[in-house]
């Protein structure tokens, strides 16, 4: 594990981060927007954010043996820890409602969106929306918090809506598939989802390093 | 040997400037940096740890300029502020913990005898302690990996009048141990205690880069003490 990333376990991050975690389980929540499990994930994230800025952690950081960029990185290092542990989490319980759970009364009359590998790749669009809007927006200032959170918000809840909304329209009805039903399709959007993950993720990361580079602190 | 330098370093703020600001650090000595509040004691220091980006000016430690060995200069050198708390919900020994392992030169016996000297305990966390408690532990993180350049704003702000007698006692110690420190502050009787030499800011600009008792001659009126002649100094300006 790198230093910057250990850093930012021990000293950055909020117990609560970690706890948020389990807002992994919503997946298994009949009758319920469950795409709002990852938004909670992130939620976790931004408090940690919030107490590392009052404990005057960037600067910390950046007076420490490391190049600026180090600092950008272990930032980003510790949401993508988080968000890839909520989403194994997720993915494990995915599974489960694909298949063992896949005969139950509450999934089958489930009207909101099924978990199944399109969720999986929206949850890891929401994660990378995350990463660009609000972790990236956050290093334009290294302390300014308040309105890349609302951005990510509004963003994070447009994608969450045009989810559960999408799979209602005429010839979209695959993209809630039940079970393994469709499931070259299946695989295909989660995959698409990781790659807007690592794009959205890998290119903000580059900007917020330029970002970070020219601000003072 | 100069073993820092500052040439023709210049900062702009919409309301304060720093001009033209040059100054160099010898080798084993230590340097009161002094000047008013607000004269650009903390930006040019800022500008020595690449915090703020300067407009123009070079910066260089060990013959090396900072931009492009920001790293290894920073193995090398220690920083400590009077004013700022880290992590004050985290004991001390978590905070350390981390710490130690960004330095390749962390020596843990000298970490332990300044917690002793210091009288810290390492269950204890920033937030439990008084003000001058919290300018040693800072001070502590700049001296346990062997820095051979000290950075010190404002170290003895807060501190009583012990606590700041034993600090000036040990920046002799360290300067015997051929450390170079640097040391910002508006307390002129810490400069008389133990400073060599005198870099004095006014207005974002140096007035005066030299030995104290250049300084003092240069400046100085018969029987002026140090105070008097920087208050003299700061009226005229």
């Amino acid at each position: 594990m790198g230093s910057m990333l250990k850093k930012e376990m021990r000293l950055s991050a909020l117990l609560l981060t970690y706890l948020f975690i389990g807002f992994a389980f919503m997946t298994l929540l009949p009758g319920y927007p469950i795409l709002c499990g990852a938004f909670f994930i992130t939620l976790g994230i931004f408090q940690s954010f919030q107490s590392a800025r009052e404990a005057n952690d960037v600067t910390f950081s950046a007076l420490l043996p490391v190049a600026k960029r180090d600092v950008v990185k272990g930032k980003y290092q510790f949401a993508a820890f988080i968000e890839l542990c909520g989403f194994a989490l997720m993915a494990v319980l995915t599974a489960l409602r694909m298949t063992s759970l896949a005969d139950s009364p509450v999934y089958r009359s489930n009207t909101l969106m099924n978990a199944n590998p399109f969720f999986l790749g929206m949850a890891l669009v929401i994660f990378g929306l995350f990463n660009a809007i609000f972790v990236g927006g956050f290093f334009r200032t290294a302390y300014k918090l308040g309105g890349n959170f609302i951005a990510y918000t509004v963003a994070a809840f447009i994608a969450i809506g045009a989810a559960e909304a999408m799979h209602h329209f005429p010839g979209l009805g695959a993209l809630n598939a039940f079970g393994l039903d469709h499931l070259g399709l299946q695989i295909g959007l989660l995959l698409g989802g990781a790659a807007i993950y690592a794009a959205l993720t890998i290119l903000s990361y580059n900007k917020a390093c330029r970002d970070f580079d020219r601000i003072d602190l | 040997m100069n073993i820092v330098e500052l040439k023709d370093v210049c900062k702009s703020y919409p309301a304060f400037s720093l001009k033209n600001v040059s100054f160099s650090l010898e080798s084993g000595r230590i340097t009161g940096f002094i000047g008013r509040n607000g004269a650009g004691k903390t930006t040019t220091i800022k500008s020595m740890l690449n915090l703020i980006h300067t407009d123009s000016g070079e910066i260089s430690y060990f013959g090396m300029p900072l931009a492009g060995n920001e790293t290894e200069i920073k193995q090398r050198i220690g920083y400590s502020t009077g004013t700022v708390s880290w992590y004050p919900r985290k004991t001390i020994r978590e905070i350390i913990s981390v710490t130690k392992s960004f330095y390749r030169s962390w020596d843990e016996d000298a970490y332990r005898r300044y917690m002793e000297l210091f009288a810290l305990d390492e269950g204890k966390k920033p937030i439990e302690l008084s003000e001058g408690m919290k300018v040693k532990f800072n001070l502590l993180l700049a001296l346990s990996h062997r820095a051979e350049v000290l950075i010190l704003d404002e170290p003895t702000s807060g501190l009583d009048p012990f606590s700041r007698d034993e600090l000036l006692e040990l920046f002799k110690t360290l300067r015997g141990h051929g450390a170079t420190i640097l040391f910002s502050t508006h307390i002129t009787s810490d400069l008389e205690r133990c400073a060599d030499d005198i870099v004095y800011i006014s207005s974002g600009q140096i007035r005066a880069a030299c030995s104290r008792e250049d300084f003092m001659r240069r400046f100085g009126r018969p029987d002026e003490t140090l105070e008097e002649l920087f208050l003299r100094l700061e009226r005229e300006a």
